[in-house]
């Protein structure tokens, strides 16, 4: 036991370990490999990137698995959106992506040694959530897309929505941090 | 030299970095803050924003996934 603690003492003092793994990478990394992907996403399913689209097919697939239907729904009416539906959650590109984010994000903090549970410090938190999660939702479909489907591919796809979205989502970040002082300091 | 503790734990980006720097403001020279986070973002924002004013920071991992950023307020 002790010489197998002893291995991972000497990784973790690893130089290679501490720049790839443990440490955060540096933004310009982040904007370098993202931009690679947004290409890498648009040559191999021929859409830009998107993260909050693909979760309302979740939902839809969920309401279909319990018995409901969404055929008459405005939202899911387009032929792309009912070829997404039928061709079954394994099959989407968009839904493959999504894991991949959330088990690579898990994967990422496993091996920086950072996982943590962390606790919920006030109900505020809870209820500030809530309501932000619910906004953000509501505010991706209605834009037809977050700040990546909507922002990112947007302006890497030179259409001139990403800066209106980006203009837009300025000033709501202003009235947002406003907020987050007013009730969270 | 007065040690002041800030804890921050289960705050979300950028609470911390706002309460530090709301704390350091009230704080004499030579006075040390610490803030306990467990937000990887603000084991970036809050040194990066202290380190650009001047001060010295020093960030220590006490658990997994969990940090003291000190700073040693010197102007």
């Amino acid at each position: 036991m002790s010489a197998f603690k002893e291995y991972f003492v000497k990784v973790s003092k690893n130089e290679f370990y501490k720049k790839w793994l443990k440490d955060a990478w540096p933004y310009l990394t982040g904007a370098i490999l993202l931009s690679l992907f947004q290409i890498v996403t648009l040559a191999t399913t021929g859409n830009p990137w998107g993260v909050s689209g693909v979760f309302a097919n979740w939902g839809a697939w969920l309401y279909e698995a319990v018995g409901g239907s969404v055929d008459k729904w405005y939202y899911f009416s387009s032929d792309g959106a009912q070829a997404t539906l039928n061709n079954g959650f394994l099959n989407d590109p968009g839904t493959m992506r999504n894991v991949g984010i959330i088990f690579g994000a898990l994967l990422a903090t496993l091996l920086a040694s950072q996982f943590k549970f962390k606790k919920i410090k006030s109900k505020k938190q809870v209820i500030a959530a809530i309501i932000g999660g619910l906004l953000m939702g509501y505010g991706a479909r209605i834009a037809a897309g977050c700040n990546i489907g909507a922002l990112f591919s947007g302006i890497a796809s030179l259409s001139l929505s990403g800066w209106v979205f980006a203009i837009a989502m300025f000033f709501g970040a202003v009235v947002g941090s406003k907020l987050l002082v007013k009730f969270f300091m | 030299m007065n040690e002041v503790v800030i804890d921050c734990l289960g705050e979300a980006c950028p609470v911390p970095l706002v309460k530090a720097q709301n704390k350091l403001k009230e704080m004499a020279v030579g006075d040390v803050l610490i803030v306990q986070i467990d937000h990887s973002c603000a084991m970036k924002n809050v040194p990066e924003w202290a380190r650009k004013d001047g001060h010295n920071v020093e960030v220590e991992e006490v658990d997994d996934g969990e940090w003291e950023v000190i700073i040693e307020k010197t102007h």
